[in-house]
């Protein structure tokens, strides 16, 4: 086999199928210029791989309570059950208002006198008062 | 890895946006850069779960977070309000170090970050998705939109350039 070249790069992570793995294997076995590569090759990887992973700022990824509150109104029942409903709804309505007894307004004026009537009676403040003579008030000695 | 799409928007983002928010660090080496990238591709999530198909959901995740990457380059590149990822200048941060110190320094993050920023975007992506996010060649094929092979080539030539910096 000629140098892997490209190859050592998928050789070290696994990427390479089990022809290629061992034509690669047995290449580094005969060639310490392959090898001396391929530690470098991993070299560079762990320096990467080394890298701390980083927390995400505060408030860029949604909190547990906004995610229940964002749950909530995303998994709403879609239109046509609240469609169903208001249909159903409708019906029943509908079918009450069919077997109801009929009611009638009636106003009987001897009802309204009693009802108000006898509430004005008592009522002082609308309480009719009884007439005052004009002339009792200019009453007196004339001079 | 789920190979089907989570319920919610919600439990996406608890689950992926830890990754996003790295990939996009790792992408920008900026803290800001990659919090207004990772909201970008979160709203961009929450408008695509609706017309999601049964698949690879990484493939698709992390399509949408490439694709929101680099719309943000480029309309950057529209109007240079900042600086691109490819455009700051690295060059007081690679100054040589003097022979004795590049062993006892060189795993430190900051030495790796900048090592990472040097690389070409195209190798740096497949690297960073390898090595960081975790995926696959194949979920990042998916990814990136780019046969297996190309993925395969990046990484490697990737790597070599990191360890000529690092080393």
């Amino acid at each position: 086999m000629t140098h892997p070249g490209e190859l050592l790069s998928a050789f070290l992570d696994g990427e390479l199928d089990h022809r290629e793995r061992n034509q690669v294997t047995e290449h580094l076995g005969t060639c310490s210029s392959c090898a001396d590569e391929l530690n470098g090759l991993h070299f560079a990887r762990a320096a990467v791989r080394s890298l701390p992973l980083l927390e995400a700022p505060p408030g860029l990824t949604p909190a547990e309570d906004q995610t229940a509150r964002v749950r909530t109104f995303t998994r709403r029942p879609p239109v046509w059950v609240a469609a169903a409903a208001a249909a159903i709804l409708a019906f029943f309505v509908g079918i009450a208002t069919i077997l109801a007894p009929p009611t009638t307004l009636e106003v009987r004026l001897d009802q309204l006198s009693d009802q108000y009537g006898a509430r004005t009676s008592l009522e002082p403040a609308i309480t009719p008062r009884p007439p005052v003579p004009v002339l009792d008030r200019v009453s007196g000695p004339i001079e | 890895m789920p190979d089907v799409a989570p319920l919610s928007w919600e439990e996406v983002a608890r689950a992926y946006g830890r990754k996003i928010y790295n990939f996009a660090y790792r992408l920008t080496g900026n803290a800001d850069d990659a919090s207004d990238l990772t909201q970008e591709v979160l709203l961009r999530v929450r408008k695509g779960l609706a017309g999601y198909q049964p698949g690879s959901f990484e493939g698709w995740l992390w399509r949408i977070t490439r694709n929101a990457f680099l719309d943000e380059v480029r309309r950057r590149k529209r109007r240079p309000s900042a600086p691109l990822p490819d455009e700051i200048d690295r060059v007081s941060t690679h100054a040589s170090p003097a022979p004795d110190q590049v062993l006892s320094t060189v795993r430190l993050g900051e030495d790796i970050q900048a090592a990472l920023l040097d690389l070409p975007y195209d190798f740096r992506e497949a690297v960073v998705l390898c090595d960081i996010v975790g995926l696959s060649y194949e979920e990042i094929s998916a990814a990136v939109a780019a046969p297996i092979g190309t993925v395969r080539s990046r990484i490697h030539r990737g790597r070599k350039m990191l360890k000529e910096r690092l080393q």
